[in-house]
């Protein structure tokens, strides 16, 4: 069993989710309270990662930061290193690929908060990162949580942007998935089961623990 | 229901439940539609991932030549095998290797009838391995210098575990001795072109790659290669079997009697395929 691979995993998983949540928050919090034009626009770009296969989101991310570009070589200069096959790479990655998962959620819960609250704490004088952290957060959480969750998961299973973007370095880039993948590939179907069913394992037992400490117990909160 | 949960900007069309209704009919409407098929079967090859640059205007010569339309589905050879052994409905394999079409055929799913020998998969052509650099890369031209110097921080291979090219590059670089030395700065790409993409991109200094790639337009534009010296690695020969429950068996093997003319060698010899003759 690569338990390093598994360690990896988890390490990306919850980096990304870390990330994505303090990106998804704000950017629901903006796409619902808001009255900008651009909000339909935004919504829709902030999808389009669901459109892209990964492996050509992979390839698309692998030009861009690769040091042909602008972007790559400052990206490069900034971390001594460029960001291509790296861990910090798998994490840029993975947040725009899990981006949808984190706010869809966010974006449905937010909406369903009664109009009546967020009119009152809007007359009460409270500005928009305050009804975001106070009123809309507390009130959604499930769909916080949610969130959290589906990007968490997402970036478990998330393949075809490690494949392009990765490399398959052991303890810096090679995933679960890539280790699953590559058994599957090489015939080595036992090893693939036995590593797809401690995922499994471990993803119920981790989901378990969640649900059943989730806020509001079962019922919606 | 759905109309108090809702702020009333932010649920727009969806307010009305009819309709969130029309959307349904919209979407049942595409799942249902039926598009027009061509009246004939094709001839279905599945072909590995190096065969990409060359084979469709082979195909369609043959389609001239034969009136048999063949269409092929290009992956890389292991997957190719996997999806033939689980009854993927493929008439006739090309494979970048020998080792998968021997496997199908133990397996009792592919055979080369007709042949010589049915039981041994049909060389078509043998790959060459070249160490491929970007022209405007930092590093001096392609060499097996290259490969010994510092100055080479990353070097693209394809998966040597089941790519045939990834393998030959790991055999070169080990009669080299330099595999030890090289291997923290390895990344192994899923096939060879994505390890081609990997150096195209700038994200890796050199690639070991196909002929085959770095023939191709945009591999030659962009970039030199250095053929590696063919005593350094076992030959990559790639093999054909025709799928055994193909109702298309004429016009396979019309297809690799294609492939092995005289003519068609010589243009895979262009493209970096070397003639098995």
């Amino acid at each position: 069993m690569d338990w390093q691979a598994f360690a990896l995993t988890l390490k990306l998983a919850a980096t990304t989710t870390a990330i994505l949540i303090a990106v998804a928050v704000p950017l629901a919090g903006w796409l619902v309270l808001g009255h900008s034009r651009w909000r339909g626009a935004v919504e829709a770009v902030a999808a389009l990662p669901l459109v892209l296969p990964p492996t050509v989101l992979g390839f698309f991310l692998l030009v861009l930061l690769g040091p042909r570009t602008m972007v790559g070589r400052f990206i490069a200069a900034l971390l001594g290193h460029p960001l291509a096959f790296s861990f910090s790479g798998l994490v840029v990655g993975s947040v725009i690929y899990s981006l949808p998962f984190a706010v869809q959620p966010l974006v449905a819960g937010f909406a369903a908060v009664e109009t009546a609250y967020v009119d009152a704490a809007r007359l009460l004088g409270a500005g928009p990162v305050r009804m975001v952290l106070s009123l809309l957060v507390p009130l959604a959480r499930r769909s916080v949580l949610a969130a959290a969750i589906l990007s968490f998961l997402h970036t478990v299973g998330e393949f075809g942007v490690v494949l392009m973007l990765g490399g398959d370095i052991p303890g810096a880039t090679r995933t679960v998935s890539i280790v699953l993948y590559n058994q599957v590939e090489n015939f080595d179907y036992t090893a693939a089961a036995q590593t797809s069913a401690v995922l499994f394992a471990l993803s119920v037992l981790a989901l378990g623990a969640i649900y059943a400490a989730r806020p509001g117990g079962a019922r919606r909160g | 229901m759905l109309d108090s949960v809702c702020a009333p900007d932010s649920c727009f069309s969806f307010r009305k439940p009819r309709a969130l209704f029309r959307v349904f009919a919209v979407m049942i409407a595409l799942a249902g539609s039926t598009f027009p098929s061509p009246a004939q079967t094709p001839l279905r090859v599945a072909a590995a991932a190096d065969l990409e640059p060359l084979l469709p205007p082979i195909l369609e010569q043959f389609q001239q030549a034969t009136g048999i339309h063949a269409e092929a589905t290009f992956q890389a050879s292991a997957a190719l095998a996997t999806q033939i052994q689980n009854g993927a409905p493929f008439d006739l394999f090309l494979s970048a290797d020998l080792g998968y079409p021997k496997r199908l055929i133990d397996a009792g799913v592919a055979d080369a009838a007709g042949t010589a020998d049915s039981t041994t998969p049909i060389i078509y052509g043998r790959g060459t391995l070249v160490l491929w650099t970007r022209k405007d890369s930092h590093l001096p031209a392609p060499s097996l210098d290259l490969l010994r110097g510092p100055e080479l921080k990353r070097l693209a291979i394809a998966n040597p575990d089941r790519a045939p090219y990834g393998r030959a590059a790991v055999a070169a670089l080990t009669s080299l001795k330099l595999y030890d030395s090289l291997k923290p700065r390895l990344v192994t790409a899923e096939n060879i072109a994505q390890a081609a993409q990997f150096v195209d991109s700038g994200n890796a200094d050199a690639g070991l790659i196909s002929l085959t790639s770095a023939l191709t337009p945009r591999l030659s534009a962009a970039g030199t290669y250095f053929l590696i010296p063919r005593e350094l690695y076992p030959p990559i020969e790639q093999g054909a079997v025709i799928v055994s429950k193909t109702s298309q068996r004429p016009a396979a093997h019309k297809l690799l009697d294609f492939l092995l003319s005289s003519p068609i060698q010589a243009q895979l010899a262009k493209a970096g395929l070397t003639p098995v003759k």
